[in-house]
């Protein structure tokens, strides 16, 4: 497996995985780059070039995470990235997952109980899904933005303790394990489980969006949990000892 | 992935080298999933991880946490270790993976262990599952807590989570809602018999 770096044309990045698309679309690049190379997208647009590489490596190869040295990258910088992906599931995979799911479920010739269950379970994962997601960007990064401001300014520290008199990351942990197990539930429900009488390829097309969403979900937890949670977990050690 | 044959493989190595180079050689066994750590107590990250294990690691690494992986391992139903041999001038055995074996070789050993983990399986469960299994699920539906359902069919809370665990092994179907969808498709239950709002 090739990684890619600074001197890779970004066209022929695209073309050798275009799962990326939507993944430089979050850093800020839509297509019609030319035969440009990261570096000079990235100089253009003032985009900081290691954390362009390495995001786009750590979503290609799934082997590849360079854990030390994504910890160098700044808390905002991660947030910032992540709040975009969370943008993209909710303007367009989650639509996206609705319309093909109903088209998907209308053309069952008999519209019976068992679609009406696949819909609401679907309905309900969707909807824990947006809760978890509205938490995340409601409580949890606008603490950890704040906890980040304090420990690089401790005159807002009274403040920040008034604010969140015993507050602590771990309270959020240990979420995305639930989420990940329900959507391998929806997959394994559709492809091992439904009564045969269904129209195969809008099935089909449903459960290809489906794995595009399962995959940019793990990528996305694994960022939150291996680079965002120690990052902070460091940011509370920091605050703790300095008091 | 979550299926009966849920196969996941641990490599164990402080090189990032060793470590990437068995990860694209694993990718054509037939583990469902390979799993890269730098040290064993590492392994206390996948509490959830279920079905068949093989670490692969060196026999330092083995004496070191081999017994505490064990100890984290407790919802495996099979783990099993080939040793990670670095030192160039060790001879052949399918019980350890050497320096200087090719890829098919290493490809080869990994896939006769994995194997021996699915014929044993096939022996002694079958993807069907129990009568009793379908009791605890019917009864899992209800809403009923593992106490409730403990005393229900007068066993142990113990036996009730086994079961449990069980149920989602041979399903691959892990959160009460998900089986709860299954024992319907599958007709274990009527849908007028539970609350649709509180379950799915």
């Amino acid at each position: 497996m090739e990684l890619f770096n600074e001197n890779s044309k970004l066209a022929s990045v695209i073309h050798k995985d275009h799962s990326l698309l939507p993944v430089i679309n979050r850093l800020g690049i839509k297509l019609g780059f030319g035969d440009k190379t990261i570096r000079n997208i990235c100089e253009e647009n003032q985009i900081d070039l290691n954390f362009f590489v390495e995001t786009i490596n750590v979503f290609h190869y799934e082997a590849y995470f360079p854990e030390k040295r994504l910890l160098d990258f700044s808390v905002s910088m991660v947030i910032d990235y992540l709040i975009k992906t969370h943008q993209y599931y909710k303007d367009y995979l989650i639509p996206e997952n609705d319309r093909l799911i109903e088209l998907f479920l209308s053309a069952s010739p008999d519209e019976n109980t068992e679609n009406e269950l696949v819909r609401k379970f679907y309905a309900k994962f969707k909807e824990e899904f947006v809760i978890h997601i509205n938490f995340e960007e409601r409580e949890m990064f606008p603490f950890i933005l704040e906890l980040n401001a304090v420990v690089e300014n401790p005159e807002k520290r009274a403040q920040f303790t008034q604010k969140y008199p015993s507050f602590s990351i771990d309270s959020f942990e240990k979420e995305h394990s639930n989420m990940d197990d329900k959507m391998d539930d929806l997959t394994n429900i559709i492809i091992k489980y439904l009564p045969p009488n269904y129209d195969q390829n809008r099935g089909n097309a449903f459960l290809a969006n489906l794995f595009l969403f399962e995959k940019d979900l793990k990528n996305h937890s694994r960022i939150e949990d291996h680079i965002l949670m120690p990052k902070v977990k460091q940011l509370e050690k920091l605050l703790a000892s300095n008091e | 992935m979550n299926s009966i044959y849920n196969i996941s493989v641990v490599v164990i190595s402080q090189s990032d080298l060793v470590l990437t180079g068995l990860f694209e050689i694993l990718k054509s066994s037939m583990a469902s999933e390979v799993i890269l750590l730098h040290r064993g107590d590492e392994l206390i990250d996948y509490p959830a991880l279920n079905g068949h294990i093989l670490i692969i690691a060196t026999s330092e690494e083995q004496e070191k946490s081999g017994s505490f992986m064990r100890q984290i391992l407790t919802t495996t139903q099979n783990i099993h270790f080939i040793t990670l041999q670095l030192q160039p001038d060790s001879v052949y055995s399918n019980q350890r993976i050497n320096l200087f074996d090719t890829p098919t070789l290493i490809c080869y050993k990994v896939n006769e262990i994995l194997n021996s983990f699915l014929s044993d399986q096939s022996k002694d469960t079958d993807a069907e599952l129990t009568k009793r299994e379908i009791e605890v699920l019917q009864l899992l539906t209800k809403g009923y807590s593992n106490k409730e359902i403990a005393d229900q069919l007068f066993v142990s809370t113990h036996t009730v989570i086994s079961h449990r665990k069980n149920i989602s092994e041979k399903t691959g179907i892990k959160s009460a809602s998900g089986l709860t969808m299954y024992a319907i498709l599958k007709k274990i239950i009527d849908v007028s018999d539970i609350n649709q709002d509180d379950l799915i």
